[in-house]
Parts: C-alpha cells; structure tokens; sequence
C-alpha cells in the first residue's frame, strides 16, 4: 500500500472517531477537533506546502461530509497549515513540546477567523459568552488530544520516510 | 547564483498560487452561505465513502456506551435502588391523581363533542452515525437515505420532539440540520389556548443547547414555562410537534420585540435515534354545520320543504 494510502486512510479513521466516536463524550455538544490537530501537527512535521495541502483536505472534507457552512474550514485550515508549515525547519521533529503546545493557539486563532466569518456573514453572538461556552471547553480538549494525535502522526510520518528512503 | 532566481520565481509562483486559492475560498464561503454555490455530487460522494466506517464506529461507539453504562449502573445500583423506592411512591400519587384527571377528561370530551383530529405520519426510524463537532453549526448525519424514501426538507423528530430537517439526503445516508443551528428557523406558535402567539425558532450562537424563539411583539402574551409547537407555516414542518419550553424571555435589542429562550423538548446531547416523517396527511377538516335558526326563519331548503308537505296534509 503506499504512503499516500496510508495517509488518506489515517486521516479517515481520525475524521470518522471525530464525528462518530467522540461525540459521545460531548460537552454541550463541543468535542475534539482531530482534523485541526492533524493539520498542525502535519504542518510541523513536513513544511509549508504539505502542511497547506493536508490543511486544505482536511477542512474540505469536513465542509463536505457534515455540510456545514461550505468552504470555511478549507479556508481556515488551509491558513493554519501554511502557518504552521513555516515553523517546520525551526523545530525539533523529536520534540513534542511545541506542536502540542501550539494547538491551543491555534485553535484560539481558528476559532476567531471562524468567528470573523460568522460576523462577515450576517451572524450576531456576544463574544464573552460565546468564547466561555465554546471556546473554553474546545481548548482543553484539544490540549487532551494533542498528543496522541502528534504523536500517531509523528509515527506514521516515520514510517513513511523510512519506506521512501528504502 | 541562477539556482537562487530560479527558487526565488519558485516561492513567488507558489505564493500567489496560495493568495488565489485563499481569495477564492473566502469567495465561495460568501456564494455558498448565500445559496449560490452547491457542490452536491462531491458532498455526495465523500458522505457515501465515509457513511460505512461512520456507520461501523458508531456502533461500536454505542456498544461502549451500553457496557460502561452498565458497569455503572451496577455500581451504582443501591443508591438507584433507594431512589427508585422513592419514585415509586411518589408515581403512586401521582398515578392517582392522573385517573382522576383521566376520568374528568373523558367526561369533558363527551360534554364539548370534541374529537380530537388523528394526525398520522409516514416514518422511517434512522441511527445517528455521525455529529459534527464544530461550534458554529449544529448538524448530524443519520444512517438513511434516499434508498429508504428520505428526500431533502423532511422533517426530523423524536418521540420528545422536534429535531430538524434533512438538508442533504444521499443515497444511504443523510445530513440534518438540528433546530439547534443558526440557519435553522422553524414556524412556531405558543400551545396554550389563550395565547397562541407565533414566532420563529432559531438557533443561538451563545448558547447552542437552548434555541431561540424570536420576533415576538413585546406585548404579546408568552410566560415562562409555555410550550412551544410547529406552526405549520411555511410547509416544512407539520403543525403540532413540539419545540420546546420558554425558559426564559428577554427583551430584543430593538426594543420592540422579546426573545425567548427555550428548553428543547429533545435532549440533544443524548440523540441516538431519530425519525424522519416522510409523508404527513392532515386530517379532514370538520363539517360545517348550519347554526340553530330561531324557529320560523329557517332557511334550510330541506327543513322548508318539510314543513309545506306537513302543512298541505
């Protein structure tokens, strides 16, 4: 199988545990965000342009499965991989501290392009409340998830570079 | 030298490839909220690829949830056990009170004549296989689709309540917006008799388990603690279902109108199954009866022809 299908395959499984799995452990129907998650940490581990591209599959597919507000996590996910990209050469791939780290600034800075959009197209929300109800709890998720989902990544990212370099 | 202009014109090709792939996602967000831009066939198609693995780990999902519900239930089984005792004697009054209320009911019924008309629907019972996790919009994916008669703007329900409509049915699978979602709005109307005041149901931003019922006049007559049902209007939702509770009003930022916010009669933190109403059929609407004439003004044909052939006799 190559390592492209093994990538699709792994960003499915994720995708799927996400809307299917997860859901379950909600909290006021907030729960992980493992596509955002896989799109920084893929980021870190391979650059700018593939990190751009994993985040704008990422996001279109959430945009297409869930049909949401079509084009907006494609948008925003594209942006954060592309950002994060930028940070690749500057890390350490071993160390773990800053890609886990920096999910939580990424999902605040997501959050708020997303809320921006939201004011773009006509949606009024107090931002105070908003930030406590959503915000808050989707952050200390994601600082749950981070790991295992860098660290799956990390794996499977090695794996793969071993196999190319064979 | 000539390497370095080479991936110096490299970087800036990829740069404005990034520039325009990101204006033109921020254009087709704006055509897609407005309704301009659909992209039916692939949404369709990553739905149909994903809808197995959603189906396979949602059951799994549900199998753990029975088993530590069950190892919780054991665990906890004395305190229920007590609390249950306590139920029952509560219910016992309760059941009391419900036969008495039952027996004044029927007599009531048969005192007005009033027959309540039967509303019957064509359903299809569906699994929730997939939620979405984002916070702006709420939306769920069921595991029926157009295979078993499911089409889009088909209402979703439980037996609590209302849940929403499907917005996209594929062939096995389906996407339903919850009335949990900012760009759902759902005809409403207050269920008591006195106040029958209508508005719109819609989804909050801030708080995204309690909707909202908004447009309602600020003198209009709504309390905390009325039910809230479908109006019928506009011809998605059948007239009748419930929405939900006002838990509370508050006034709108106009000033002119209130907004209340409701308790949704469906728990949608615990939404396993839903059904979709395929088919409503109203019932008939009741004959009309002529009024009770005042006696010698009758102007029923029939009543008339009646009283000549007794008069010529």
């Amino acid at each position: 199988m190559s390592g492209y299908c093994k990538l699709a395959i792994f960003v499915v499984m994720l995708y799927v545990l996400q809307t299917s799995f997860f859901p379950l452990i909600a909290y006021h129907g907030i729960s992980p965000d493992f596509m955002l998650l896989l799109t920084v940490s893929y980021a870190f581990l391979k650059g700018t342009e593939k990190g751009t591209l994993m985040g704008f599959i990422t996001g279109l597919m959430m945009d297409l499965a869930t049909g949401t507000f079509f084009g907006i996590h494609a948008f925003t996910h594209l942006i954060i991989g592309n950002i994060c990209g930028r940070f690749a050469n500057r890390v350490y791939k071993e160390q773990f501290f800053l890609p886990v780290f920096a999910s939580l600034g990424v999902t605040t800075f997501n959050y708020f392009i997303l809320a921006l959009l939201m004011v773009l197209l006509g949606y009024r929300f107090n931002p105070i409340s908003n930030v406590q109800v959503t915000l808050l709890p989707m952050l200390i998720y994601q600082l749950a998830f981070a790991y295992p989902v860098h660290y799956l990544t990390y794996q499977l990212d090695k794996k793969l570079s071993l196999k190319d370099t064979n | 030298m000539s390497n370095r202009v080479r991936r110096d014109k490299e970087d800036g090709r990829k740069g404005w490839a990034m520039v325009f792939v990101t204006i033109s996602l921020f254009c087709i967000i704006f055509f897609a909220a407005r309704g301009r831009f659909q992209a039916p066939v692939s949404s369709q198609a990553v739905s149909l690829v994903l809808s197995p693995f959603q189906q396979a780990v949602s059951w799994v999902a549900n199998e753990v949830h029975y088993v530590t519900g069950a190892v919780w239930e054991m665990a906890t089984l004395y305190e229920q056990n007590k609390m249950l005792r306590n139920e029952v004697e509560q219910l016992r009054g309760i059941n009391l009170q419900a036969n008495e209320a039952l027996a004044e009911n029927e007599r009531l019924r048969a005192m007005v004549g009033y027959t309540q008309s039967a509303r019957q629907f064509d359903m299809v019972a569906a699994r929730v296989i997939g939620r979405e996790s984002d916070t702006w919009s709420r939306m769920i994916v069921i595991d029926r689709g157009t295979a078993s008669g499911v089409k889009e703007d088909m209402p979703v329900v439980t037996p609590q309540g209302l849940v929403g409509r499907v917005v996209e049915a594929g062939p096995n699978s389906s996407k339903v917006q919850l009335i949990l979602d900012p760009r759902s709005s759902v005809g409403t109307i207050v269920q008591r008799a006195e106040s029958r005041v209508t508005g719109i149901v819609q989804g909050d931003m801030d708080n995204p388990t309690m909707p909202q019922m908004v447009n309602i006049p600020k003198n209009a007559d709504v309390v905390e603690g009325d039910v809230i049902v479908t109006s019928g209007f506009g011809g998605i939702f059948p007239k009748g279902i419930i929405v939900g509770l006002v838990s509370s009003l508050k006034n709108d930022d106009g000033g002119l109108l209130k907004i209340g916010v409701l308790e949704s009669a469906v728990d949608f933190q615990k939404l396993e199954d839903v059904l979709v109403i395929t088919a409503s059929r109203e019932a008939p609407p009741e004959p009309i009866k002529p009024p009770p004439q005042t006696p010698g003004t009758e102007t029923d044909p029939q009543a008339q022809a009646a009283d000549k052939a007794e008069a010529q006799q």
